[in-house]
């Protein structure tokens, strides 16, 4: 008889938005991300009060996976920029400030939930449609050529993440590193559908970051008693070795017998049968000429021993993760036979090295073809380096998917704010059919509209942090910030140097006004082809695609939640 | 010691109100979300009423009997769960309302006699038979007889065509219930997509949407983080495995399904393997891997390129594949093995020491078949050529989070559930043939005497103008008699001596309509009449097709005399031709047509009805109806309930077409169908006296779990 439990009646709440528990909650949620954003973010420590691992970070990924977030609500919202982060890596604090500002704003404006859902979905057709037209004054195409837009762009992203600990060489140094790792998985050849190769990234905790370096190849990790038995290396050519990958145990256990039973007459041993067949194996690879041979699983110590003694290097233990990258640049095919294995499985390699890093030792393979490469990544701290890590990956996956669609959004909020005065300027001058066709007035379209621009302006203000004012000219919609403590009295002009990208240098003739401040709708100018661009420096540059995505994530998370109607929660 | 209490009506309307309460937030279009957690912490966002409503955990045992009546009509219609339990409480409400009154009511006849217990009981089994009375009699009558003229057909053509203007509309209305006017235009857009790309051609709708239906979870796959305006129909299967080898091959891909392990192991079971000697341990060894190397070669002879297997394949087969250039998939589920069965025709191919040297026949061929890459998830991506009433295609549903990827998916099912329905044709049912005694009413007569008078016509069509005139007489409500009379003038061309114009009618231009029957040559002198006749109607199908040809031949002429003018040209159904209430494809204009309509209808024959019992029960069913609309227009400032209801009586009363506020079409069938399992779950609850409280867990034959086979 099955064990049988009366169920606990679900616990229902009305017009969940209304409720202090979920804006106080969501209020504090804002600040967190809205108080890490940008490179002058604050920093966040999670930790648990049992004691054990401490976790310094400004990362949305780091920080929303940590905290544990009870209301359903709350759990909609974050449940979403996760979703956002596993897809595209960067933007996440950008989706979560802009969803959490929209929530707010849209709820100060109080109409009906589908009321503004229709409107701020045309809004956000609005943007889209901007972003991806070529009129779009506040992106800019990235010309693969010229390697300083992408330097950038990760640049942009390493600089933004406070918690790695970088100065400005070391940031540099490594976003010339993440770069270069970058183009080495781009293949040589090009074919109908290109696959990019992997970076592999190799821990080094007590170095200083300078001492980062990326290989070519792939760095494997041995033993050190292991290290002073590799050499010398057996080779068909100067510069070919040849390598058999496998990808089946070679330990000598039996292979799959069957459901049945097998019986086995007094006095033979299977085990000695499988080792015979290993060192027939053995015989063959030997005589194959092969110099190195890696496998997945384990290798028997006899096999390891005959292999040695005919100068060829064992590698075991290498793992599943290691197995898509190893026969990828090495061509060779996972070998899954003991016996009869066919010489079209073997792989080549130019050169094989051995190379050491404080403690660590590796085994250096070189490929004759450069499509998998190993950064080691070096960090003072353990807690520095697992966001430097993170950082980096970011980096890795924005190239890639730069790469894909060659474009970037100006950074440094330019992009907001640009987007929030070209939204003002069109929904003054929108035609009365299109109101007709979303069902609702002027007023309520302009109320709406000011409201995601508010928003929008929003994410550009989080970027100042240390009681600074952000104001925005007149002419391109940029976002300008000054440092506090400024004189009331002097001119705007006095005291800003350069816009949030950095694309426009102070210039008499830009009306600078502070940003929330009423202003008068202008239709934005467009950055391309002017004089006077910043063309010396570094500017700072988003990836197009995680932000075009995200700020479609972050208002459609808005109307859902403020659709929201009830709340059902289950209690068992 | 089991406790035991008697079914208290003010206990189940109090229950049923807390239910309806919990979904009229998301009822229609205006309505807003409702946010779910499970017990596992997951968030779930949904409109769908049956799904809240299950996961309330309800402790009452009427409770769950009424949660679990709604699942099972949800499950067969894919909509209107928050309809049946709103209308459900409004039933009992009025219920209630007559037991109380208890004076003047008829089931409080004889109360002196009883006890009040069993005497409230009493009333209840009398309520409850009459309720079944009502619905395998009258429900279907009314809409056989009334309801019927206002339905449009969904069908552009008389062979089950379907426009793509229609079923956007019809698409539409649906999702608006179901997900709100967020994303229901692209939701729609992407289901009709999905159903026109599907069909291959157009007989095959019932087939294709069986096959949809059943494999509805092999057909669509999620992304979350992605923006919903990503979601997208791909040509083509996704199954939802990664190639364990993968070889890029070109053109026509011959594909190959296996269900068992290529590579033998050294036993089987029941049997048993005896190792005599070390070599002969190695031999066999050796035999196995060259035995699958021959199986594997003998695939790449026969050009086989991909390799799809339910179960997990053995590495060295993995290898061998690798060597000869054939892509493998393995771990595939039953269902969508099943699936590509079906879709091709094939079934799974079992290597045996015979076969391996013949041709391979159980082939099928892909135009393509590749690795795609969806959110984090790596999937194969087959174009399989078709062989079947389904062209394969699959959806992809993105969203910002799970719970909305979630919520598009089962909407998206439910949308072709319902279309499912829409195609499905109502019959008369016997009961209809109204011989009770019981039902000796006056409609019964009024019935007989109109089918004389149309037999009359028939016989003599010369004479058919007194006929009329008499049949004026009868005790039909006058407007019905003009609207049927209409139909069938405008029908029977056969009948052309008929001097229409001294009729009544109120239609606009009886002299052209006249001048056409005239100078049409007479093609067909069958009787085809409107309504009420259906249920003598005798003739044989082969006969009906030929008044179909005829009618729709005559409909494309005489269209603009038609006195029901729509907006859009919905054909209006001509249905009287068989013996169906609902004909495959009937649709209504959604905002509460349907039970502004039937509340209507019920309550005028409500009003003629000799049954004191029976004109009760229309009178609270028909009340109870009004709630639909009441909440449907609760909010809207242009069109409040009593405008709209008030417009539509009178357009009733003075037999024009109701207005339509909104634009969408609903199919009658779910309609109907919601309105039938709303009675019969009342019934079912109202025939329940004594509800006991048992300590072991009931057995399968328990009372609630009955309600599960509905």
């Amino acid at each position: 008889m099955s064990r049988t439990e009366a169920k606990k009646p679900s616990l229902c709440t009305n017009d969940p938005l209304t409720k202090e528990r979920v804006s106080f909650s969501l209020s504090v949620l804002s600040g967190i991300v809205k108080s890490c954003y940008g490179p002058t973010g604050r920093l966040k420590q999670l930790h648990n009060g049992m004691g054990g691992y401490v976790r310094t970070t400004s990362q949305s990924s780091a920080l929303l996976g940590g905290l544990s977030i009870t209301h359903p609500v709350l759990k909609v919202l974050t449940a979403s920029v996760q979703n956002h982060i596993s897809r595209f890596s960067d933007c996440g604090l950008f989706t979560a400030i802009l969803c959490c500002s929209l929530v707010e704003n849209f709820q100060r404006i109080n109409f009906a939930a589908c009321t503004v859902t229709k409107i701020s979905r045309h809004l956000l057709s609005l943007c889209t449609d901007y972003l991806k037209s070529e009129a779009c004054g506040c992106r800019i195409s990235v010309d693969f050529d010229n390697i300083k837009t992408l330097l950038s762009l990760v640049h942009s992203i390493l600089a933004s993440k406070p918690a790695c600990m970088l100065n400005k060489t070391e940031a540099n140094h490594l976003s010339t590193l993440v770069l270069r790792a970058f183009l080495l998985t781009i293949p040589h050849t090009i074919e109908t559908n290109v696959v990019l190769g992997t970076c592999v990234i190799v821990p080094v905790k007590d170095k200083r970051v300078m001492d980062s370096t990326v290989f070519p190849g792939l760095l494997i990790e041995i033993p050190e008693f292991q290290l002073a038995r590799t050499f010398p290396v057996k080779r068909v050519s100067s510069s070919t070795i040849k390598m058999a990958l496998f990808c089946i145990s070679m330990s000598g256990d039996l292979s799959n017998t069957g459901e049945g039973t097998v019986i086995v007459h007094h006095g033979i041993s299977l085990e000695v049968a499988v080792l015979d067949q290993l060192l027939n194996l053995g015989k063959q690879l030997v005589n194959d000429q092969v110099g190195l041979v890696v496998c997945q699983k384990v290798i028997h110590p006899s096999l390891k021993q005959y292999l040695k003694e005919h100068h060829v290097i064992t590698i075991d233990r290498v793992g599943v993760s290691m197995m898509e990258p190893l026969s990828k640049m090495t061509g060779s095919q996972p070998i899954a036979a003991l016996h009869s294995v066919s010489p079209t499985c073997y792989g080549s390699l130019k050169d094989l090295r051995t190379e050491s890093f404080v403690s660590k030792h590796f085994l250096h393979l070189i490929p004759n073809d450069t499509l998998v490469c190993s950064l080691i990544l070096c960090n003072r701290s353990e807690m520095a380096w697992d966001e430097l890590k993170l950082a980096c990956q970011t980096a890795e996956h924005v190239l890639q998917l730069t790469i894909k669609q060659p474009l970037a959004l100006l950074g440094g909020g330019c992009t907001e704010t640009h987007l929030a005065s070209y939204i003002r300027h069109k929904s003054f001058t929108l035609p009365t059919n299109v109101l007709k066709a979303i069902d609702c007035s002027r007023t309520q379209y302009q109320l709406v509209a000011d409201a995601f621009c508010r928003s929008l302006e929003c994410v550009a203000c989080c970027l100042e942090h240390d009681d600074g004012e952000i104001l925005t000219d007149m002419v391109y919609g940029h976002s300008w910030s000054i440092q506090s403590g400024f004189p009331c009295d002097c001119n705007w002009s006095d005291l800003v140097l350069k816009c949030g990208c950095g694309i426009y240098n102070n210039q008499q003739n830009l009306n600078w006004t502070v940003l929330r401040s009423q202003c008068i709708p202008f239709a934005p100018q467009s950055c391309s082809n002017e004089p006077s661009i910043n063309s010396t420096d570094h500017l700072i540059l988003d990836c197009f695609t995680a932000k075009y995505s995200g700020l479609q994530v972050a208002v459609e998370t808005a109307n859902l939640i403020l659709d929201l109607s009830y709340i059902v929660e289950d209690q068992n | 010691m089991a406790s035991a209490a008697s079914l208290d009506l003010g206990r189940l309307v109090q229950e049923a109100e807390a239910l309806a309460s919990a979904v009229r937030g998301a009822l229609g279009p205006r309505g807003g979300q409702v946010l779910m957690t499970r017990p596992t912490g997951e968030t779930l966002l949904t409109r769908d009423g049956r799904r809240v409503l299950e996961a309330l955990n309800l402790g009452p045992p009427t409770a769950r009997m009424m949660v679990a009546c709604v699942s099972s009509h949800h499950s067969m219609t894919g909509d209107g769960a928050k309809t049946f339990i709103i209308l459900l409480s409004k039933l009992l409400r009025g219920l209630q309302a007559i037991l109380d009154k208890r004076e003047g009511s008829p089931f409080c006849e004889d109360i002196q006699r009883r006890e009040r217990d069993q005497k409230h009981c009493h009333s209840l089994k009398q309520i409850s038979q009459s309720l079944m009375t009502f619905q395998t009699h009258i429900l279907d009558h009314i809409m056989a007889q009334d309801l019927r003229k206002h339905f449009l057909s969904a069908f552009s053509s008389w062979e089950g065509e379907i426009s793509r203007d229609t079923m956007e509309s019809i698409l539409e209305a649906y999702f608006c219930g179901r997900i709100g006017n967020s994303h229901q235009k692209l939701l729609s857009q992407l289901s009709c997509d999905f159903y026109y790309r599907c069909i291959p051609f157009k007989n095959g709708k019932n087939e294709m949407l069986d096959l949809v239906n059943e494999y509805f979870l092999e057909l669509h796959s999620a992304v979350t983080g992605l923006p919903v305006s990503n979601s997208r129909i791909l040509e083509g299967l996704v199954l939802h495995r990664d190639f364990a080898v993968y070889c890029p091959a070109d053109g026509d891909i011959r594909m190959l399904i296996v269900t068992e392990s290529i590579d033998s192991a050294l036993s089987a079971s029941g049997l048993e393997f005896v190792v005599n000697a070390e070599v002969q341990y190695q031999a066999s060894q050796v035999w196995i891997t060259k035995r699958t190397e021959a199986i594997m070669k003998h695939l790449q002879n026969n050009n086989i390129k991909v390799l799809l297997s339910s179960v997990k394949q053995q590495e060295i087969v993995i290898y061998y594949a690798k060597i000869s250039g054939i892509s493998i998939v393995e771990c595939l589920s039953s269902e969508e093995i099943s699936l590509l069965c079906k879709t091709t025709g094939i079934s799974p191919f079992i290597p045996t020491q015979d076969n391996i040297r013949s041709e391979i026949a159980e082939t099928m061929i892909a135009k393509f078949c590749r690795p795609l890459v969806l959110g984090s998830k790596r999937y194969v991506h087959l174009g399989l050529t078709r062989t079947c009433a389904f062209e394969p295609h699959c959806v992809i549903f993105c969203g910002p989070v799970h719970g909305v990827t979630e919520q598009h998916a089962s909407a998206f099912h439910g949308a072709f559930k319902m279309l499912q329905q829409l195609f499905k044709a109502v019959d008369l049912s016997d009961g209809c043939e109204i011989n009770d005694q019981q039902l000796k009413t006056s409609l019964a007569e009024t019935e007989k005497q109109f089918i004389d008078s149309s037999s009359l016509v028939d016989e003599n069509p010369s004479c058919n103008q007194t006929d009329l005139q008499k049949s004026s007489d009868l005790a039909m409500p006058i407007v019905e008699l003009e609207s049927d009379f209409m139909f069938s003038a405008l029908i029977d061309r056969g009948s052309s001596v008929r001097e229409l114009q001294k009729l009544p009618l109120k239609c606009k231009h009886p002299s052209e309509m006249w001048v056409k029957n005239k100078s049409e040559p007479v093609v067909n002198n069958h009787r085809i009449c409107n309504d009420a006749m259906t249920a003598i109607e005798t003739t044989s199908t082969s006969v009906v097709s030929k008044q179909l040809n005829a009618a729709k031949e005559y409909w494309k002429p005489g269209n603009h005399i038609v006195p029901f003018k729509y907006e859009k040209s919905y054909k209006h159904t001509v249905q009287s031709y068989t013996n169906l209430v609902i004909q495959a494809g009937s649709v209504l204009s959604v905002g509460g047509n349907f039970e502004i309509l039937l509340h209507y209808y019920l309550h005028s024959y409500a009003k003629q009805c000799q049954q004191p019992k029976l004109t009760v029960i229309s009178t609270v069913i028909a009340d109870a109806l009004l709630s639909i609309p009441k909440i449907l227009y609760r909010t809207t400032k242009e069109n409040s309930f009593t405008q709209v209801y008030f417009k539509a009586t009178s357009a009733l009363q003075t037999n024009q077409q109701l207005p339509m506020h909104q634009q969408g079409l609903e199919s009658v069938y779910c309609k109907y169908q919601l309105v039938a399992s709303v009675l019969h779950c009342l019934t079912k609850l109202l025939t329940i006296d004594l509800i006991i409280g048992i300590k072991r867990p009931p057995q399968k034959t328990e009372v609630n779990d009955s309600e599960e086979d509905l």
